[in-house]
């Protein structure tokens, strides 16, 4: 079971060696994102809070949620730049 | 006028109230739901409406041969749009190069009116209305209500083709597993709808706060000459508030692009998503 996680996780590595370019125009957001995360985070909190009364567990456990969210898409985002070839790789490449 | 009143003054809209309550809250300076920014839908409708008469004007006089210049112009933006599009966009959807064209243009001339020396429409309309207290906010995306309208239309249509391409169980699937597994599902769900939530929240958020920190500027440079030129003293504020002025426009008026684009291209990317089965893209 545990191998066939794996593999499957490799798998999904190969298929992401080359994104999409448009794709990396998430890379000028990567800041807004972590902050959006943050901050939908917390209203994620007040309207579940809102909904159970519990005020204010649920506010300060998404919170917690967006940050670590946030920081997972930022960290998600920059690796991208590790599979961008850059052009001179690309011309090294096709020799 | 003090300093600080010229400043709220430009950044207040010509709001009409729909009920006693909303114009109680108006008069106290508070924002309400029942109220509508007059300034900002007549401008942001007026612009709509410029892109809609100059493009069936030009779509009438369209030359195959030779095309004219302002024809070539508006080639080169559809090309740039389209290659966009390609790059961007996985699948085939008649919607999203003509949204994508829509959100740019209109974006960016919402944008440009920021270029607009900060006086000139508000003095203009207060002297058409004979009330020199009247509030005229030109700039359409720095309210708000504009960016958040938008990205809210977006998110409609995100979550539309996400229903549509994946199906309802396919969507319900990347609430329920996504991103920790089978395991996590209570947090997976609160998790995905944060992710979700954050998607419109950044789009309206970058745009608003660029383009409102870059009012804020034009402001604050207009206030040089307002403020300190007093007699011969002008000599020196004024030429400098020339020079300012003349730098933060050439710097804005990159802003302005890169902000359209970038509204565009997120639009093109979070729907390329949601047409993907199983999108994994990073974000």
């Amino acid at each position: 079971m545990n191998n066939d996680y794996e593999h499957k996780k490799v798998v999904k590595n190969t298929t992401q060696e080359v994104p999409s370019p448009a794709a990396n125009f998430l890379l000028i957001s990567a800041g807004s994102i972590f902050t959006s995360m943050l901050i939908a985070g917390f209203i994620v909190g007040y309207m579940l809070d809102h909904i159970f009364d519990t005020t204010p567990i649920f506010f300060l456990s998404c919170a917690v949620l967006g940050f670590i969210g946030g920081i997972q898409k930022v960290h998600a985002l920059t690796k991208r730049l590790d599979h961008i070839p850059s052009k001179n790789e690309q011309e090294t490449k096709n020799d | 006028m003090g300093t600080v009143e010229y400043i709220q003054h430009h950044l207040t809209n010509n709001t009409l109230a729909l009920n006693a309550e909303a114009q109680e809250a108006i008069d106290k300076g508070q924002m309400t739901f029942w109220a509508l920014n007059l300034d900002t839908i007549a401008i942001s409708f007026l612009i709509g409406a410029l892109i809609v008469f100059v493009a069936a004007r030009l779509g009438k006089q369209l030359e195959t041969g030779k095309p004219g210049g302002f024809q070539n112009f508006v080639e080169s933006i559809l090309d740039f749009v389209s290659t966009n599009v390609r790059d961007a966009f996985p699948g085939h959807n008649a919607l999203i190069a003509p949204l994508a064209l829509t959100i740019f243009l209109w974006v960016w001339l919402m944008n440009f009116m920021d270029l607009i020396p900060v006086d000139l429409l508000p003095m203009l309309f207060q002297v058409i209305t004979g009330n020199e207290h009247a509030h005229l906010k030109v700039v359409p995306t720095t309210d708000l209500n504009t960016t958040l309208a938008m990205s809210f239309t977006v998110f409609a249509l995100i979550l539309f083709y996400n229903v549509k391409i994946k199906g309802v169980w396919g969507f319900t699937k990347m609430f329920l597993f996504h991103p920790f597994g089978k395991f996590l599902i209570p947090v997976n769900i609160v998790m995905t709808l944060i992710e979700e939530v954050s998607k419109p929240l950044s789009l309206a958020l970058r745009l608003f706060g660029n383009m409102f920190a870059g009012e804020l500027v034009f402001l604050l440079i207009a206030l040089i000459g307002g403020t300190l030129a007093v007699g011969a003293a002008a000599l020196f504020w004024a030429p400098l508030q020339v020079l300012l002025d003349l730098g933060w426009l050439i710097f804005h008026l990159l802003v302005i692009t890169l902000q359209a684009f970038i509204f565009m291209v997120l639009t093109i990317v979070y729907l390329g998503m949601a047409h993907e089965d199983d999108a994994e893209m990073g974000h």
